[in-house]
C-alpha cells in the first residue's frame, strides 16, 4: 500500500492505482468524462487535470500512476481554470438541445457545469453541424451533435462486449460516431452504451420521451431476467416502473447488464397485470380481494391429502416457496410438488458475460427447498395424475414473466385439465382469461413489491425490498399461505419510506456524483 | 423547485433566537379600519349617482359590466395560449419545465417523437386542468421556447366538469386566437444559422 | 559563410539516385566500418556528436537511443518521413536525389539500436520519392544490404517503406505508429513512452529522416569531426527549406549557427526589389513567428531561436514581406490544424475550430473588438492540455501573430479590410 496525499488528506491507496482511480475510492470529486471504472483509460476529455507537487504542468488523473508520497491537488486555480475551460471547449459545439433531450436531469454537463463551470460563453460562431437521431440498431438512437467523443461506448464495444460494432468516423471536430455498413449495434449489451455515455449521445429507443427522469424514484433491486440476478436500479413514479438500470457489484454483474434484462420492468406494470381474484365455475366469473378468493380455496384445500399437486416455478423468493411448501407438506399433507422448468436444453447455458439460459431469479433456491423438504417428484407424474384424475385440484404459482415461457398456452391448456385449478401469478394472459371450468386466479405481487431472497446460479443469496406498490391488494406467497389458513394478513409488507440516501434528493444520483448509481 | 446537481446547504448552524416584532394592541384594532372602507365605498355610491345624474357616465368608478369591459394590462395572465410555429404546428417541445414549475401540478403532457429530425420531439397530449390552475404565470416563465403564455381572455365559464381540462385543440387553436399565435422563437432561424 | 556541402554533396548528380552511382561516391563504405564496430560504442559516438533531432523537436539522438530498455524484446526502428509540417520539404529532397543515404544510415541505427525492423512511414501525397525509394530498397536487398547476414556481419535486417494516407497527425511519432499497426493514425498516451512501449508495445526508436541520414556521417568522421561545423549545443548541419517572398526559394545546407539573414540574402538572393522583411517563421508554422527585428539577431540553431522564444523546429523558414497580410497568412495556418485535428481530445478539437471561425470571421469583415483577446486565451488554454503536441502546434502560431502583428488585426477588425494595401487576400478569395 502507497501512501498519497489527495486535497490534503493523507489516504492509502494499493500500488499501481492511478490518480483517479484513488479519487473514486474516497469520494472525492473530479470532474471527468471518458473515464469509467469498467473500460481502459482514454484520456481524451482532458478534464481530470491535477496539481502534482513538483511538476510545473498539470497532468491528467486517469493515466497517472499514484508513486510513494505524491501530493495531489485538483482545488487550485490553476486547475479550475484548466477544467473550467475544458468544460468551455466540451461546449461550444453543444446544440441547444436541454429541452428535448432525455438525458436533461441526469446530464454530465449539466451535472459538471453547474459545479465546475458556471461561465459565461463567449462562443458566437456557428457551431458545427452533424447527423441527428440516427438509427443505430434496434435499441439506440444516436445523436451526433451532442455527443462530446469520449469515445466510451466505443471502447465498450471493443472490450466487454467484443462485438466492435462502434467506431468514430473522420477527423477534428466533423467525427462521428458510427456502426459499419451492414453491421449495426445489435449485441445483447447494446443499451449499457446509452448507461455510460455521459450526454444525450445515445438514448434507447424503449425510453425515448416517455419520462423526464426528475419527475423518476429510484430503488435497488435484483433482476428477475436469468440466474445471474444482476444488482438493478428501478426508477419508477405513480404512474408505474420506467426504466431499469444496472448497479455495481463486483462479484454478480460488475457495471453491466444485459439488453434482455431491461425490459423486466414491462410486466410489473398496471397494464400488465391481474388486479383481482377471480373465481369461474359454472361459467360465472365472480370477482373479490386476493385474500378472500386465497381463504376459499384454503378452505377446500386442508387436509386434502394427495389429491392436490402444486406447480412451482422459479420466480419467487426462498421465503416464500419455504411458507407454501411447509403449508402444502405438513396441513395440506401432499408430496406432489412440481418443478416447471420452462427451457430445459438451454438451462445451463452462459454467453460468456452475464445471460444464462435459465429465465428464472430462483432456480437454485427452489432446488434447494425441494430438496430440503423431500420433493421428488418428476414431470411426467403430474402429466399422468392429470390425465388419470388422481388430481383433483392443482395449485400452481405460475411465472412472473411470462415472455420466457414459450409453452406457456400449452401448458395452461394441460394444467387446466385439474377439476379445481388455482392459479396464482401477477401478470394477466389471454390464456388465463379463456379458461372454463373450475378456475381461481389470485393476484400476485411482483418482485417489485415484495421482501425476499434470491439465490442465483453461484449460490450467491441475494435480498430485495418492495419498492412501490402497484396492485393493491395483491399478496406473496408467504401472504397467500396466511390466507390459505385464514389467518389475518400481518402490516409486514408494507412499504417502508427509504432512507434519505435513496430518495428525496432526487436525481442528483448518477455517477458524477460518485454514488452508487449506473457506472 | 430544486436543481440537479446541486445542493445548497442553508445556514442552519446559526443558533440564535430572533425575537419577532408583533403588532401592538391598538394597531390591531378594527375600528378606523372600516371607518375608512365606509367612506371609500360611500364617495363611490355618491359620485355614481351624481354621474349618472348629471349625464356624465364615463366619470363614473363603476364599471358598466358586461356592457363595458376593463381593459387589462398586457402582462395580465389569463387563460393560456401555446403558441404555433410559422407554419401552424405546436411551438411546444415536450421539454415539461412547465409541468415541473407549476406549483398547482395542473400540467400534465405525454410526449413523442416527430418524423421530421429538427423538429424530434413534440407533446400528442397536453392537458391543463384550469380548476387547479392559480394563474401564477410560472409556466410560462420556465418556458425556454416561447411555447406557452398567459392569456387576456379571463370570462371563461363552463358548464361540465370537462370544459375545464383544456386540451391542445382548445389551447393553441380555439377560434379566439384565429388560427393560432405565432411564437417569438422560431427554432428554423435556429437550425439555418446553425446554432 | 557559404552553404556547405556535407549531407549534400553529391545531391548535383542524377547517378547519385543508383545504388551503382551511390557507391561509386563513396556510399556505403560508412556502414562496412560500422559492422566492424560494437553497436554500442556507435550509441556513444552519436551520443558524443550531440546529433539532435532533425524532424522537429530537436532532442538529443543518442540520448533517445539510450531510454532503450536491456530486456532483449524485439526493437523496430521507423523513420519518420511523414514531411507535413507546413514550409517543410527538405527530406523530400533527399529521399529523391538520395535514398540510399537515407538507407544506409538506417541500416548503421538499426544495427546500432539491435533493431531486426525497420519501416519507412512514407506520406500518402509524396508518390515520386515513394516510388524512388522502393526502387532503391529493392536494389539495396539486392546487393545484399537488407536482409539475412548484412555484408557478412551476422546482423539481419529487414527494412520496409509504408505509404501514409494524408495526415498530418501520422507525423506525430504515436500517430504513427498507430498508423502502423493498421489502427486510426490518434496518437497514444505517453506514458508509456515509445522507447519502452511502441510498435506494438515493442521498444521504437523513432527519428527523422535526416537525423538517420547525419549518422552515416557521424560515424564516418567520428563525433568530433562531426562537431566541427555547427555551435557547441547545436552540432552539425542542417537542412534548410525556404519558401515565401525570397527570390531563389528551396533546400539549403547550413552549418548550424548561421546567420538568419544571410541564408535570406546570400543563399536565397534576398527578397524581392522593393520589399521588406516583416516576419519569419522559422521552423515549419508550429513554430512562433519572429518579426524583422528579431530575425536581424537570430541564428540558426536550437538554443538562440528558444531563447526568442520560438524553435528551430523542422527547419522550414517561411519568409514573409511586408505586401503580405499577416491576418490572411494566420487564417491559412489555422484552417491547416482544423482541418488536420485528429478529434481524440477536446480542446484541440474544438479550439482549432474555434479559432479558424474566428480568424475566418475577421478576415470576411465580421470580426468583434473582443476578438484578439478571446484568441489569446483560447490558444492560452489549448497549450499543454491534450495528448500530443498539435494542440500546442496550433497555439503558438495564433499567440505569436496576434501578440506581434496586434495593430494589423484591430485595423482589420475595425476597417473590414487588410491593413496591408493593393495585396490580395488569399482567404478571401477561396472562401
Amino acid at each position: 500500500m502507497l501512501k498519497c496525499t489527495l486535497n490534503g488528506r493523507e489516504v492509502e491507496v494499493k500500488e499501481g492505482t492511478t490518480i483517479i482511480e484513488a479519487f473514486y475510492q474516497n469520494k472525492i470529486d473530479i470532474a471527468h468524462y471518458c473515464w469509467h471504472p469498467g473500460l481502459s483509460i482514454a484520456g481524451v476529455c482532458r478534464l481530470c487535470m491535477v496539481e502534482i507537487e513538483g511538476n510545473p504542468r498539470l497532468q491528467i488523473a486517469c493515466n497517472t500512476v499514484v508513486t510513494e508520497g505524491m501530493k495531489v491537488n485538483n482545488q487550485s486555480a490553476k486547475v479550475k481554470e484548466a477544467v473550467k475551460w475544458g468544460l468551455d471547449f466540451h461546449l461550444i459545439n453543444h446544440p441547444l438541445d436541454c429541452p428535448i433531450c432525455d438525458q436533461a436531469g441526469e446530464c454530465g454537463l449539466q451535472d459538471q457545469y453547474m459545479k465546475y463551470g458556471q461561465y459565461d460563453s463567449e462562443m458566437a460562431e456557428a457551431k458545427q453541424k452533424k447527423h441527428k437521431v440516427v438509427d443505430l440498431g434496434p435499441r439506440v438512437v444516436l445523436d451526433s451533435e451532442r455527443c462530446i467523443l469520449c469515445s466510451r461506448c466505443v471502447r465498450f464495444t471493443d472490450e466487454v462486449s467484443k462485438t466492435n460494432e462502434l467506431g468514430i468516423f473522420n477527423r477534428g471536430d466533423r467525427a462521428e460516431i458510427g456502426t459499419f455498413n451492414g453491421k449495426p449495434l445489435n449485441n445483447k449489451y447494446s443499451l449499457n452504451t446509452v448507461d455510460i455515455c455521459p450526454v444525450g449521445a445515445l438514448t434507447s429507443k424503449d425510453f425515448r420521451f416517455r419520462q423526464r427522469v426528475w419527475f423518476l424514484k429510484d430503488a435497488e433491486t435484483v433482476c428477475t431476467g436469468c440466474s445471474t440476478g444482476c444488482n438493478i436500479k428501478v426508477h419508477y413514479n405513480r404512474e408505474g416502473l420506467f426504466r431499469v438500470k444496472p448497479v455495481y457489484n463486483a462479484e454478480v454483474n460488475g457495471h453491466w447488464m444485459c439488453d434482455e434484462g431491461r425490459d423486466v420492468y414491462k410486466f410489473v406494470n398496471k397494464e400488465s397485470r391481474l388486479l383481482d381474484a377471480r373465481v369461474v365455475s359454472g361459467g360465472k366469473a365472480e370477482h373479490m380481494t386476493a385474500f378472500e378468493a386465497a381463504k376459499r380455496v384454503g378452505e377446500k384445500l386442508k387436509g386434502a391429502g394427495k389429491s392436490v399437486g402444486l406447480v412451482l416455478t422459479g420466480s419467487y423468493t426462498v421465503e416464500e416457496y419455504e411458507a407454501i411448501m411447509s403449508y402444502f407438506k405438513t396441513e395440506v399433507g401432499t408430496d406432489r410438488v412440481f418443478h416447471w422448468i420452462n427451457n430445459p436444453e438451454s438451462f445451463e447455458s452462459f454467453d460468456g458475460l452475464l445471460l444464462r439460459g435459465d429465465r428464472n431469479p430462483n432456480t437454485r433456491g427452489l432446488v434447494q427447498a425441494l430438496q430440503k423438504h423431500g420433493f421428488s417428484a418428476q414431470w411426467k407424474e403430474l402429466t399422468e395424475a392429470l390425465s388419470t384424475g388422481s388430481i383433483q385440484t392443482l395449485v400452481v404459482a405460475g411465472p412472473e414473466n411470462q415472455v420466457w415461457f414459450p409453452d406457456f398456452k400449452v401448458k395452461v391448456a394441460e394444467l387446466a385439465k385439474a377439476t379445481r385449478l388455482v392459479w396464482m401469478t401477477s401478470g394477466k394472459s389471454s390464456a388465463l382469461d379463456e379458461l372454463k371450468g373450475e378456475v381461481t386466479l389470485i393476484p400476485l405481487k411482483s418482485y417489485i413489491e415484495k421482501s425476499g431472497t434470491f439465490v442465483n446460479h453461484a449460490g450467491r443469496a441475494q435480498s430485495i425490498r418492495p419498492v412501490t406498490s402497484i396492485v393493491k391488494g395483491a399478496l406473496s406467497l408467504t401472504e397467500v399461505v396466511s390466507a390459505f389458513r385464514g389467518e389475518a394478513l400481518q402490516a409486514t409488507e408494507v412499504v417502508v419510506g427509504r432512507s434519505e440516501n435513496e430518495i428525496g434528493r432526487g436525481r442528483i444520483h448518477n455517477e458524477f456524483t460518485l454514488s452508487r448509481g449506473a457506472w | 423547485m430544486s436543481t440537479a446537481g446541486n445542493t445548497m446547504t442553508t445556514s442552519s448552524a446559526k443558533s440564535s433566537v430572533v425575537r419577532v416584532q408583533r403588532p401592538e394592541a391598538d394597531s390591531t384594532w378594527y375600528l378606523p379600519g372600516i371607518a375608512i372602507g365606509l367612506w371609500m365605498t360611500g364617495k363611490r355610491l355618491v359620485l355614481n349617482l351624481v354621474e349618472t345624474l348629471t349625464g356624465r357616465p364615463d366619470r363614473m368608478p363603476t364599471v358598466n359590466y358586461p356592457e363595458q369591459k376593463y381593459e387589462y394590462s398586457p402582462r395580465f395572465k389569463g387563460n393560456h395560449v401555446l403558441t404555433v410555429k410559422k407554419d401552424g404546428s405546436l411551438r411546444c417541445t415536450a421539454c415539461m419545465l412547465c409541468a415541473t414549475n407549476c406549483p398547482a401540478d395542473c400540467i400534465h403532457i405525454i410526449a413523442s417523437e416527430h418524423d421530421d429530425p429538427t423538429v424530434e420531439k413534440y407533446p400528442i397530449r397536453y392537458e391543463i386542468d384550469v380548476l387547479r390552475c392559480v394563474f401564477c404565470g410560472f409556466c410560462e416563465e420556465a418556458c425556454p421556447v416561447d411555447a406557452i403564455r398567459m392569456g387576456p381572455e379571463w370570462q371563461t365559464p363552463g358548464v361540465n366538469g370537462s370544459d375545464f381540462v383544456y386540451d391542445i385543440k382548445h389551447l393553441a387553436y380555439r377560434p379566439q386566437l384565429k388560427g393560432g399565435i405565432v411564437s417569438v422563437l422560431d427554432e428554423s432561424e435556429r437550425h439555418k444559422a446553425g446554432i | 559563410m557559404a552553404e556547405s556541402k556535407y549531407l549534400t554533396e553529391h545531391y548535383g548528380k542524377p547517378e547519385y539516385q543508383t545504388l551503382e552511382g551511390y557507391k561509386k561516391l563513396g556510399g556505403y563504405q560508412v556502414l562496412e566500418k560500422a559492422l566492424k564496430m560494437q553497436p554500442q560504442q556507435i550509441i556513444d559516438e552519436v551520443k558524443a556528436s550531440g546529433l539532435r533531432g532533425r524532424g522537429g523537436a530537436g532532442f538529443a539522438t543518442g540520448v533517445k537511443w539510450g531510454f532503450l530498455p536491456n530486456n532483449g524484446e524485439p526493437r523496430y526502428l521507423l523513420c519518420n518521413a511523414d514531411e507535413s509540417e507546413p514550409g517543410t520539404f527538405k527530406d523530400r529532397l533527399m529521399m529523391e536525389r538520395a535514398p540510399h543515404q537515407l538507407i544506409e544510415g538506417m541500416i548503421i541505427s538499426a544495427f546500432a539500436i539491435k533493431a531486426k525492423k525497420a519501416y519507412i512511414y512514407i506520406r500518402g501525397e509524396y508518390t515520386g520519392p515513394a516510388a524512388i525509394l522502393e526502387k532503391a530498397i529493392a536494389e539495396a536487398k539486392a546487393a545484399g544490404y537488407i536482409g539475412k547476414n548484412v555484408l557478412g556481419s551476422g546482423f539481419d535486417m529487414e527494412l520496409d517503406l509504408y505509404i501514409g494516407a494524408g495526415a498530418y497527425i501520422c507525423g506525430e511519432e504515436t500517430g504513427m505508429i498507430s498508423s502502423l499497426e493498421g489502427l486510426k493514425g490518434q496518437p497514444k498516451l505517453k506514458p508509456p513512452f515509445p522507447a519502452v512501449q511502441g510498435y506494438l508495445r515493442k521498444p521504437t526508436i523513432v527519428n527523422n529522416v535526416e537525423t538517420l541520414a547525419a549518422v552515416t556521417y557521424v560515424i564516418r568522421d567520428g563525433a568530433a569531426g562531426f562537431r566541427k561545423y555547427g555551435t557547441e549545443k547545436s552540432a552539425g548541419t542542417k537542412l534548410f527549406s525556404i519558401s515565401g517572398n525570397v527570390n531563389k526559394p528551396g533546400t539549403y545546407e547550413v552549418p548550424l549557427g548561421y546567420k538568419l539573414m544571410d541564408l535570406i540574402n546570400i543563399e536565397c538572393g534576398g527578397l524581392k526589389p522593393g520589399r521588406k522583411l516583416k516576419a519569419v517563421v522559422p521552423g515549419g508554422s508550429s513554430a512562433p513567428v519572429i518579426n524583422a527585428e528579431e530575425c536581424e539577431r537570430a541564428t540558426l540553431d536550437y538554443e538562440c531561436l528558444a531563447q526568442m522564444g520560438t524553435m528551430l523546429g523542422s527547419g522550414a523558414i517561411i519568409v514573409i514581406d511586408d505586401s503580405n497580410c499577416m491576418v490572411d497568412v494566420l487564417s491559412t495556418i489555422t484552417h491547416f490544424y482544423h482541418h488536420e485535428s485528429c478529434g481524440q481530445c477536446t480542446p484541440c478539437r474544438e479550439g482549432t475550430g474555434w479559432m479558424e471561425k474566428i480568424v475566418h470571421g475577421i478576415v470576411h469583415g465580421e470580426g468583434k473588438p473582443g476578438d484578439l483577446d478571446l484568441l489569446l486565451k483560447i490558444a492560452d488554454n489549448m497549450k499543454g492540455r491534450t495528448i500530443c503536441a498539435l494542440s500546442d502546434a496550433a497555439a503558438l502560431p495564433v499567440l505569436s501573430f496576434v501578440t506581434k502583428f496586434r495593430d494589423e488585426f484591430e485595423y482589420f477588425i475595425r476597417e473590414k479590410k487588410s491593413k496591408v494595401r493593393g495585396g490580395q487576400i488569399y482567404a478571401q478569395m477561396h472562401a
